[in-house]
């Protein structure tokens, strides 16, 4: 069996937030040209029909206010340009017009066209180069943060399209309770940062379940001692505050948080595997975002195999019922670990929904039941079981790497 | 193996706990207060979420809320250990002769064993 796959027994993901594939890592298109970035026949037209290219000035901090709209009738006219008929072909032409809406402001409007250059995010751009990234991994609905979360949590968002109070409807369990309730028990736990942020999974497993709750420093520990759980969800900051340690400032990138503090947070979730040798031998980190928060992206997102259930008109706010049948806007993923080559770039389709089905393969193999959505999802590691697709497999390498890079930090 | 140096935001530009709250804040915001509705009234906070304005009052909040929850489920978990526990101490207090009362046993006034019983340890 493929080493990789022998050695490993930790899969750690870190979500981050409301960040477009194109925003953070379009810029490597001109250094890897498998990377499907950002090239000079995109664009999307202004509130005037002017053609407005990609630029890389994506400032850190400052720049994307307000917040720009994300919710499912925002991204649907991101999506489908502002064509609401039968039949309609999406076509990424919507974005500027949609912020535009926001403030009725041609120039600034523009903005949410910018990326970021490479150098402006050593971080990410270097664990993209160094590991594996994925072209196709997309937001699991073109909506908002908590029921995309919930489909890394659950493999599905039980018909939630919005933001407001979500409750587990049977029979469909999180990843952790499949995990911590299995013959034999595996291990589990949700990092969030500290308690000022807490965590998005409130109604359901916070409010019942929080002794599957620890700190970031707790996850820090746990690496340091080599006692991380078999599988681990990290959260971060998500609110400049005040604390007993001093000024933490919110490192999820949300806008309008200061991005450099987000590429500080990655590097230390890095950096605290890397550090303890037995660990960085034996785990995978994937580093994703939620959703893309109303950003530029130009691939269109695929349809996919419906949920069971179905958000009604009033939920999605635009007059018609969703499916589920169509993922949200892609985002930044990247899969960390030593056994993976350097420049592996993943064209195969994602989505959050591959998280628990991919814990759950791994982990405990065949289990039911699960969401349709879950079901039909793609795995981003094999399970450890021959006989081993070595051209699925992306922790293939026979010997472990020494040359993974390290962070300032 | 060359350290790539990662910039550290400057906190005093960056920082901003009177930032507005953002929709996602508010949602969490709203979770919580759901969440809050059901702990014991002595855990729940005095805040009125319709009032946060800031990231920083957002926090305030979250922070106050996670941590009742949590105790919440420490507390009724304490209770759960020191309920199993009982069993044991009611047979043991059972067996023992209760002090400064009068024992009304059937046999007052015939004559009886005076060893004491034993107590169950």
């Amino acid at each position: 069996m493929p080493p990789g796959l022998d050695n490993l027994r930790h899969i750690v993901v870190l979500m981050m937030e409301n960040r477009s594939f194109d925003h953070m890592l379009g810029s490597l298109k001109a250094v890897d040209s498998r990377i499907d970035g950002i090239t000079d026949q995109l664009s999307n037209p202004d509130a005037t029909g002017a053609l407005v290219k990609p630029q890389p000035l994506a400032d850190f901090q400052g720049q994307l206010e307000p917040d720009p709209d994300h919710h499912f009738p925002a991204v649907d006219l991101q999506i489908f340009g502002g064509d609401t008929s039968p039949g309609r072909v999406a076509n990424m032409q919507g974005f500027v017009k949609s912020y535009f809406d926001q403030q009725r402001d041609v120039k600034h409007s523009q903005k949410i066209m910018y990326y970021f250059a490479q150098n402006q995010l050593p971080v990410l751009t270097t664990l993209a180069l160094e590991f594996a990234v994925f072209n196709r991994w997309f937001a699991s609905i073109p909506g908002p943060t908590i029921c995309n979360r919930a489909f890394a949590h659950y493999g599905t968002s039980f018909g939630r399209v919005d933001m407001n109070l979500l409750y587990v409807g049977e029979p469909f369990k999180s990843i952790y309770d499949r995990l911590i309730n299995a013959h034999p028990k595996h291990t589990a736990k949700l990092y969030y940062y500290d308690t000022s942020s807490s965590t998005m999974e409130i109604t359901n497993l916070l409010q019942n379940q929080p002794q599957l709750f620890g700190t970031y420093e707790q996850f820090l520990r746990d690496c340091r001692k080599g006692t991380l759980p078999d599988y681990s969800f990290v959260e971060p900051n998500y609110s400049d505050h005040d604390s007993d340690v001093g000024a933490e400032l919110a490192n999820d990138q949300h806008p309008d948080h200061n991005v450099q503090a987000g590429e500080l947070f990655i590097a230390s979730v890095y950096n605290a595997i890397k550090q303890n040798p037995k660990l960085w031998a034996s785990t995978a980190l994937l580093v994703v975002y939620d959703e893309h928060g109303g950003i530029y992206d130009h691939v269109v997102p695929p349809a996919c195999p419906p949920d069971k259930f179905t958000a009604p008109p009033n939920d999605t706010g635009t007059g018609a019922e969703f499916k589920f049948d169509r993922l949200g806007v892609r985002v930044p993923a990247i899969l960390i670990s030593p056994w993976i080559p350097k420049n592996t770039v993943v064209d195969r389709t994602f989505d959050h929904a591959s998280i628990p089905a991919t814990v759950t393969k791994f982990f405990l193999g065949d289990y039911s039941p699960r969401s349709p959505r879950e079901t039909n999802a793609d795995v981003f590691i094999e399970a450890n079981v021959a006989p081993v697709d070595p051209t699925r497999n992306l922790l293939s390498l026979d010997n472990m790497r020494t040359d993974c890079p390290d962070f300032g930090v | 193996m060359t350290i790539i140096q990662v910039p550290r935001p400057d906190p005093k530009q960056s920082m901003d706990p009177h930032r507005p709250v953002n929709a996602l804040l508010k949602a969490q915001i709203q979770h919580l207060y759901d969440a809050e509705l059901k702990l014991p009234a002595a855990r729940q906070s005095d805040i009125y979420i319709n009032a946060i304005k800031t990231e920083g009052e957002a926090a305030d909040y979250v922070r106050r809320v996670t941590e009742a929850i949590h105790q919440a489920h420490d507390a009724a978990a304490a209770k759960r250990t020191k309920r199993k526990r009982k069993p044991g101490i009611a047979i043991a207090a059972a067996a023992e002769p209760r002090r400064g009362r009068k024992r009304t046993s059937p046999t007052k006034g015939k004559k009886t064993s005076k060893a004491k019983p034993k107590r169950k340890r």
